[in-house]
């Protein structure tokens, strides 16, 4: 069986993005209109909310040792409106589009965003990117194609996105993300609590199972991989009703059963003091629990 | 001693919910755990409602009317008015109202959506006092889904007739996403339809209806952008 973790997540996308898209600018440049770069200052105190409303394009949010907030909007034409206002302790930042007859390259605005590692982020963007490293603030992203991709974060996680991709790398606070296609990866987490469901997308985690966890993944098809090490320690419920259930784990039956319930498609039992809760689930998909390279 | 049924309560839950409560219902709810906790959902619903609110509270004509006919057809509410739904001010009215415009259809159709799901759940008084086999379960089902599934057919297509994105790959990717989604509702109905009393079967189903839902209300949201 393939395995999800060797699939391209979004950051394989953004590096075949980065050869692509300098080439496609050398084409577009001639019939655009020209565009600009604005960059913008805010002072803030701590735990600033910065709202991002970007329908195009990609906004890149990174965390830095300032008490202030640096927006730096490359507009593709003069055809979008760049908006950015503090009220506060909030920053708004906002594009839209000045032209009903704009081509939607045209309207690309990309933002790159330097905030304190404390902010809360809500960040919209239809089509593009999200990337967030070192923000450890809350965050709520909603986008449509956009995929998002984390990189160290820490605060309460809501993330929601129609085919967007999902990555979150070394994310340790509690995460819940929907999707109908977008795939799901959770590299190295360290989160008590991660709640994931995609309808047609795959989902892949490979991190840590801390005591008291819970980890509910959830899919109608796809393939939904979980990676284990044997001193892992989780009790397993993973049932995919029309699918398979492939596992690699030595698992105990529950305390109330003399075997290993195997009921259809449905797993149950513990690993080693089975502390952390998994569930998985899957109406006609595959699910995986296989061993860690 | 238990006065009234669950039907009959039910019949006067828009009552209830505006303070006009009977002494029959007070000692049904005493007794029956599952209107007294679909009377804690709907006052949850009603208490968090302010906190949405925002400065767009008016809905359109057309889902009020909508809401009222659905929750009539299936009995939770019982007024013989046929009032202009704008202007009405009942209980359901007056949580709705209060929610802002471009999370109403979801919240709505999420509502009816929770409510579909309690009366048809295998664990349900409702059901357990109302049938007694996989036939009147599936029936049962069905007449909670059938109404669900029309209405979302109905949102949608409002939602199409404003729906505006200046970005057709996003255009794209919503109409796509919504094929997905319906083809998800099929399926889970057919498996629901295949064994009514597969409890996961018909998780699976609601939660595509929450999905689609969901889906409607961001288009919609991208609608009210455009306009």
């Amino acid at each position: 069986m393939r395995s999800l973790a060797t699939q391209p997540g979004p950051l394989q996308h953004w590096k075949k993005a980065s050869v692509l898209v300098p080439s496609l600018l050398i084409f577009g440049v001639a019939s655009a209109s020209a565009g600009d770069r604005i960059t913008q200052h805010f002072r803030v105190d701590p735990h600033p909310v910065v709202a991002i409303h970007n329908p195009g394009g990609t906004v890149t949010v990174r965390a830095w040792t300032k008490s202030e907030v640096m927006v730096i909007a490359q507009r593709a034409t003069t055809e979008v409106a760049f908006d950015a206002t503090q009220t506060g302790n909030r920053v708004d930042i906002l594009t839209h589009a000045l032209s009903d007859n704009a081509a939607p390259g045209e309207l690309r605005t990309d933002l790159e965003i330097s905030v304190p590692q404390d902010t809360e982020l809500q960040i919209h963007d239809d089509a593009g990117g999200v990337n967030v490293s070192n923000v450890l603030g809350d965050m709520n992203v909603e986008t449509i194609t956009a995929g998002v991709d984390l990189e160290d974060a820490a605060g309460y996680l809501a993330v929601k996105t129609v085919d967007g991709s999902f990555q979150c790398v070394r994310c340790t606070g509690r995460i819940e993300v929907s999707s109908i296609s977008g795939n799901f990866r959770f590299i190295d987490i360290h989160s008590p609590y991660v709640r994931a469901q995609t309808s047609t997308g795959n989902i892949l985690f490979n991190g840590e199972f801390l005591p008291n966890a819970t980890y509910r993944l959830k899919n109608y098809s796809g393939v939904i991989e979980v990676r284990f090490s044997p001193g892992d320690s989780f009790a397993l419920d993973a049932h995919s009703l029309k699918g398979q259930v492939h596992n690699e784990a030595r698992l105990d039956p529950p305390s109330h059963h003399h075997f290993l319930p195997r009921l259809g498609n449905a797993l149950f039992g513990s690993m080693n003091a089975g502390r952390a809760s998994v569930e998985l689930s899957s109406f006609d998909g595959t699910i995986n629990i296989l061993k860690r390279d | 001693m238990n006065t009234i049924g669950c039907n009959e309560f039910l019949n006067q839950l828009g009552d209830w919910m505006e303070n006009n409560r009977s002494a029959d219902a007070r000692a049904h709810v005493i007794r029956c755990g599952d209107c007294r906790s679909l009377v804690a959902d709907l006052t949850a619903i009603q208490e968090s409602a302010p906190s949405l609110a925002l400065d767009d509270p008016e809905p359109s004509p057309r889902v009020w009317l909508a809401v009222r006919a659905q929750l009539e057809q299936e009995g939770l509410i019982h007024d013989g008015r046929r009032a202009p739904a704008p202007a009405s001010t009942g209980w359901f009215d007056a949580i709705f109202a209060m929610i802002p415009r471009p999370a109403l259809a979801a919240a709505y159709l999420a509502a009816l959506i929770a409510v579909g799901a309690a009366l048809v759940a295998p664990g349900s008084g409702y059901f357990q006092r109302t049938s007694s086999g996989s036939a009147r379960w599936l029936s049962r089902t069905e007449n909670a889904t059938g109404p669900l599934s029309a209405q979302l057919n109905s949102a949608e297509q409002d939602t199409f007739s404003s729906f505006k994105t200046a970005d057709p790959t996003v255009a794209a990717s919503l109409q796509k996403n919504l094929a997905i989604v319906d083809n998800y509702i099929a399926l889970c109905e057919k498996s629901v339809r295949e064994d009514p009393q597969d409890e996961d079967a018909r998780d699976y189903l609601y939660d595509a209806y929450q999905q689609k839902a969901d889906l409607l209300a961001q288009m919609s949201d991208r609608g009210d952008i455009g306009q």
